[in-house]
């Protein structure tokens, strides 16, 4: 019943949205404020079931103590679980935002949160980077067992004359005309212009995927679940 | 056809779309070499006591539909072959596809062999949805005991106390990362973060089409090892797996994708017809 429902409920919301594509209307406008509403609300519901309650508030509240029926403990409150207290405590200093007289707390608690992120980030960056711009240094003769690899030559020499040019055309701490306004210039520009090419036809093709998946629904279970509807055989 | 309304346009593309779908057309998917090297590699897999693999299945609905195929395959893969693994998600919107998708795969290879059985706790897991990006990634990395840091499955479970988790304690027993998501900065948190000691499991990652060009930058330089390409690489690895195992049943994605081609075929000639009045008075111009 409720898996009926559902898919009834997708296919309405479905339609709602498409009802866009005719034109601008009150119906399209609520289901997408309810559908951002659903959104915003998932994360919080989903971060305090499946990770602040089960990881901190019960283990620290003493919920994961058992007793054997006699009364006697199975599993004994584990008091290092209070040292939870302390990030808990210092995180809700964020809350003091909204205080004129506090509100300086919460800077401590961005300011821990900006310098990890970019320790992080910075972390992050090499472990990224450094494999890419190893690899980015490719041999533009390149041999197999049996001679010359012509097609990873030319391979080669394309990545690597793209990649010069497209860097020499946002070198901007040198002047040099013949660099930014000359022929290696307008190379550049058509080597954007066929990657940007490249990453718009895979965004329509993505696009389109959704269509698909959504028409795939409508027209398989949702027309099924309407024809049971009507014919009275659910 | 210039000055055709956008309805009509927006009708073309629905019946393109439409008609394959109802049609039962099926086209052949076209071959990919990354993802054919990603079905290699769960192919070349083999089940061992305390090796698992992980399936981080990181898309919610409005990447359902390229993700969702390709998380149907590699899972249908990854069961056909025994390798044990578990799936988790850091989009709280995909919690639901994690108990789903396992589910009816191995519901329709029981089907398909009901003298098989694949089973919760043995064949794989569901950690369920996590918080905490790369701060969660990087400790499951530097995790001692995986089993301890995450506890409890998304049933409850003493993760522990699974019949898939004995034996397995660092991410050095993760034979292999499967990770699909349309989302780049969810994807660069296990390309950055993912790896102990500089050692890192196989990485397969199953992208949306828009990143993929992104996703083959990863391919280059090695630090992916497989890429499924949206939804034409998920139906692609699923032609794969049918010829590796002929009574399978059909999955989505060759569905999806004979549809995906015939709309990009139709969208090529609005363009041309689209173009067409343009092209033929400017050169009536200047032939004037």
């Amino acid at each position: 019943m409720w898996e009926l429902a559902s898919v009834l409920i997708g296919g309405i919301c479905t339609l709602a949205i498409f009802s866009f594509l005719i034109k601008e209307n009150a119906v399209y406008r609520s289901f997408e404020h309810l559908f951002i509403g659903i959104a915003a609300g998932f994360a919080p519901v989903f971060t305090i079931k499946n990770f602040l309650w089960p990881n901190i508030l019960a283990p620290l509240l003493g919920f994961g103590v058992e007793y054997f029926p006699d009364g006697t403990v199975l599993t004994p409150y584990n008091s290092s679980y209070l040292l939870y207290i302390f990030p808990l405590s210092f995180g809700l200093l964020y809350y003091t935002i909204y205080s004129k007289q506090f509100g300086w707390l919460a800077k401590l608690v961005i300011g821990l949160s900006l310098g990890f992120s970019a320790g992080l980030g910075i972390k992050g960056f090499f472990a990224e980077m450094v494999p890419q711009i190893r690899s980015s240094l490719k041999p533009l003769i390149v041999f197999s067992a049996e001679g010359i690899s012509w097609t990873s030559s030319l391979s080669n020499i394309v990545f690597v004359g793209a990649m010069t040019l497209v860097f020499l055309y946002f070198l901007s701490t040198v002047k040099n005309d013949s660099l930014q306004k000359g022929s290696s210039s307008k190379a550049a520009r058509w080597v954007m212009m066929i990657c940007f090419g490249a990453f718009f036809g895979s965004t329509v093709m993505a696009r389109m995927a959704l269509l698909v998946e959504r028409v795939q629904f409508m027209s398989g279970p949702w027309f099924q679940a309407v024809k049971g509807l009507i014919a009275g055989g659910v | 056809m210039a000055n055709a309304g956008r309805r009509i346009v927006y009708l073309v593309i629905f019946l393109a779309v439409l008609l394959p779908l109802v049609g039962g057309i099926r086209l052949p998917a076209a071959p990919l070499k990354a993802a054919t090297e990603s079905f290699h590699l769960v192919e070349k897999l083999q089940k061992k006591k305390g090796r698992i693999a992980l399936v981080a299945m990181d898309y919610g609905p409005s990447n359902y539909a390229e993700n969702g195929p390709q998380a149907e395959v590699v899972i249908e893969h990854l069961m056909r072959r025994r390798i044990p693994f578990v799936v988790m998600t850091q989009i709280s919107q995909g919690e639901g596809f994690l108990e789903a998708v396992p589910e009816s795969v191995a519901s329709r290879l029981m089907r398909e062999d009901p003298s098989q059985r694949w089973t919760y706790g043995e064949d794989w897991a569901n950690i369920g949805f996590r918080t905490g990006l790369a701060l969660f990634i990087q400790a499951l990395a530097k995790s001692n005991n995986i089993a301890t840091y995450i506890s409890k499955d998304a049933r409850g479970n003493d993760l522990s106390k699974l019949p898939l988790m004995e034996g397995v304690s660092t991410i050095s027993d993760i034979d292999l990362l499967i990770q699909l998501t349309g989302y780049i900065g969810t994807f660069d948190t296990y390309v950055q973060f993912f790896r102990r000691n500089g050692v890192a499991p196989t990485f397969i990652h199953g992208c949306t089409s828009i990143t993929i060009p992104e996703a083959y930058i990863y391919r280059d330089s090695g630090q992916l090892k497989g890429i499924l390409e949206g939804v034409s690489g998920a139906a692609w690895y699923s032609e794969l797996l049918e010829k590796t195992y002929p009574k399978r049943e059909e999955d989505s994605s060759r569905a999806i994708n004979t549809a995906l081609g015939i709309s990009q075929l139709a969208i090529v000639l609005l363009i041309f017809l689209g173009n067409f009045p343009i092209i033929v008075r400017a050169i009536s111009r200047r032939i004037r």
